[in-house]
């Protein structure tokens, strides 16, 4: 598995990188059982991600920001097909500046396609924990995110791929890669956190 | 008759800066526009860099009507509607794809490229000597490329070029920004669901009123981090500015930025992206800094939104389709673009800036959008919808090429397009009623 370092954040090698991790995903087997990660990283890992949608759906944004490295990405892929992001569109995909500028401007209380806020819960299921390294775990679950938005509700759906760092003992986001079973179809409102 | 043929008095629809309701919520009205407005005028469908080899195909929409836009064997270009000449079946049922033959799913029918039929089983069934051309798929009238950019028509048109009037030498100048370079449309799309009629979407097309209102939580977020960006020009009295719009003929229209948005450079009005720095530091380290510039320039921000009617809009690099769904529903398709021969950094600088606005502005309109319709579907008593901005014509003046243009908050766009929704729809009313 390709470990995800830091340098050349967004430049060609780092799409490089993670086009490979994504293919990874996209033919992962099965996961040899010698390689698990200790019960205690994964028990740490699995609750990180419940954090992690707990704060999305209690609309506590600048916590939820708190659970991301500084190096971190927010991903809504638009293909199902695990395709090169430096020839190919995303719904998102934001580095951690523009992830705050996302926050920001939902919180200007002028995003108007969040106004009110969408309503969400997120369930996550089918959890797999990937070892990456040391201190890198990768995670796979599936999604079911119910929304309500302007009296219309709303379903999403899909898998999620995390990839998760150890920084000063605690474990934190690198990435969350949203993929929508219907990612390449057409999309209601995203502006809500996925 | 049935309903959807029964000629309309759309003159009560109409009086000077106002259209009714009725235009946007009448499902009678969108199945008309669907058969008799889509089907008498050239209907944007595919770019040709999405089927480059013989045998690709699209599949897409002319109003309604589902088609296969394919690359035939000679490298010609087909518009077939995707619906089995036999039963009425849809016959591609891929998005896209590469096949030599086309076959129906139900009886095996088989197609070329092209259209013709090529078998269909057990033959002698249909009568001995059945010529098989009797069951060749359904196509449109008429197909024409203008530089990439392929348009079909369902009935006998004028040449694609005198349709496309004033927006053809747009359409030339927003393609030449990169010379040598052409664009590809190979990168994904992103298709936005809106809940609302087409028109309350195409109204915003070349609406220079709603910017600082509507996007006040973008414009305000990325001027807080970086000052004066991006479309921050239309601060103070932005109809004294150099923004404007114009009437390009046959409904099409031009919202124009370049005087403000290419005044000094593009690429550094542009806020910050994913990887700008980075991506900037190699290109020039690659190409030395002023060749790095004009290429960034060239990626950056077209200044314009070029509106063909009824369903193409050029907005920055991107080429968005509307295809209408029902009276209240309509999906913004945003095509990426990528160029050819340039450095991989551009185009992926492309792809992220490309995200840029949809993320942090479309999804604002999108919801303005739907509350139109809400109001617009809910409250009887209310039937009008504004377009009046500038109607006066006192800011109006006519351009060196013979067309007008207005302040960049005039309504000219919407006056415009209903000028030639009203000439499709009435002229076809007109010739049914002539024929019965």
């Amino acid at each position: 598995m390709t470990a995800l370092a830091q340098a050349g954040y967004f430049d060609l090698a780092y799409y490089s990188r993670l086009t490979a991790i994504v293919r990874g995903w996209l033919e992962l087997e099965e996961i040899d059982p010698s390689l698990l990660p200790e019960p205690d990283d994964a028990d740490a890992c699995r609750r990180l991600l419940f954090q992690e949608a707990r704060y999305i759906d209690q609309h506590r944004l600048e916590e939820w920001l708190g659970l991301f490295t500084e190096d971190a990405a927010y991903w809504i892929a638009a293909d199902v097909t695990g395709r090169d992001p430096a020839r190919t569109i995303s719904w998102e995909f934001n580095d951690r500046r523009r992830m705050e500028e996302r926050v920001d401007r939902i919180l200007t209380g002028k995003a108007y396609s969040q106004l009110p806020p969408t309503r969400t819960v997120h369930s996550y299921s089918n959890i797999e924990l990937i070892p990456a390294g040391p201190d890198e775990i990768h995670v796979l679950c599936t999604f079911e995110i119910r929304t309500l938005f302007a009296g219309e509700y709303g379903l999403k759906a899909g898998w999620n791929g995390f990839i998760l760092r150890r920084e000063d003992d605690r474990w934190r986001i690198v990435l969350k890669r949203i993929n929508l079973f219907d990612a390449d179809k057409p999309q209601t409102n995203l502006s809500f956190t996925l | 008759m049935s309903q959807h043929d029964r000629a309309r008095d759309y003159a009560a629809l109409f009086r000077p800066g106002l259209v009714h309701r009725d235009l946007y919520v009448d499902e009678g009205i969108f199945r008309q526009e669907m058969d008799i407005l889509f089907g008498s005028t050239w209907v944007y469908v595919a770019h040709e860099s999405e089927i480059p080899a013989p045998g690709d195909y699209v599949t897409r929409r002319i109003g309604r009507r589902p088609v296969i836009v394919t690359r035939d064997s000679d490298g010609g270009l087909n518009v077939l509607m995707n619906r089995c000449p036999h039963r009425g079946a849809t016959l591609c049922r891929d998005d896209r794809g590469n096949a030599a033959t086309i076959t129906c799913p139900y009886h095996a029918w088989a197609f070329d490229p092209k259209g013709g039929c090529t078998a269909v089983p057990a033959r002698p069934g249909f009568g001995a000597d059945v010529d098989l051309a009797r069951f060749d798929m359904g196509r449109a009238a008429q197909v024409e490329s203008y530089r990439g950019f392929i348009f079909a028509a369902m009935k006998p048109v004028p040449p694609l070029v005198e349709h496309l009037a004033g927006a053809a030498g747009v359409l030339d100048a927003w393609l030449d920004r990169n010379p040598g370079h052409p664009i590809r449309v190979q990168s994904g799309s992103m298709p936005f669901e809106v809940r609302s009629n087409w028109k309350a979407v195409y109204d915003n097309a070349a609406d220079g009123y709603h910017v600082l209102f509507s996007h006040e939580s973008m414009l305000r977020v990325f001027a807080q981090r970086y000052g004066d960006v991006d479309m921050a020009y239309y601060n103070g009295d932005f109809d004294a500015s150099a923004l404007f719009v114009k009437d390009l003929g046959n409904g099409h229209t031009l919202l124009d930025q370049r005087a403000e948005m290419h005044a000094l450079s593009a690429w550094k009005r542009q806020h910050v992206l994913p990887g700008r720095e980075i991506l900037w530091e190699q290109l020039n380290a690659a190409l030395g800094e002023e060749q790095a510039l004009d290429l960034l320039d060239g990626s950056t921000g077209s200044g314009i939104n070029l509106n063909i009617f009824p369903n193409l809009l050029i907005i920055g690099n991107q080429i968005q389709v509307l295809e209408p769904v029902s009276a209240n529903t309509c999906v913004i398709n945003w095509y990426a673009t990528t160029l050819d021969g340039v450095p991989d950094e551009i185009n992926a600088i492309r792809m992220r800036m490309q995200e840029d606005f949809p993320s942090f502005g479309e999804v604002d309109d999108a919801a303005n959008f739907e509350a139109c319709q809400v109001g617009l579907e809910e409250v009887p008593e209310m039937e009008w919808v504004n377009i009046a901005r500038h109607i006066d014509g006192a800011r109006r003046t006519r351009d060196s090429d013979g067309h007008w243009r207005e302040p960049i908050s005039s309504d000219l766009h919407p006056r415009a397009y209903w000028a030639a929704w009203r000439a499709l729809m009435d002229s076809s009313a007109e010739s049914k009623e002539k024929a019965a």
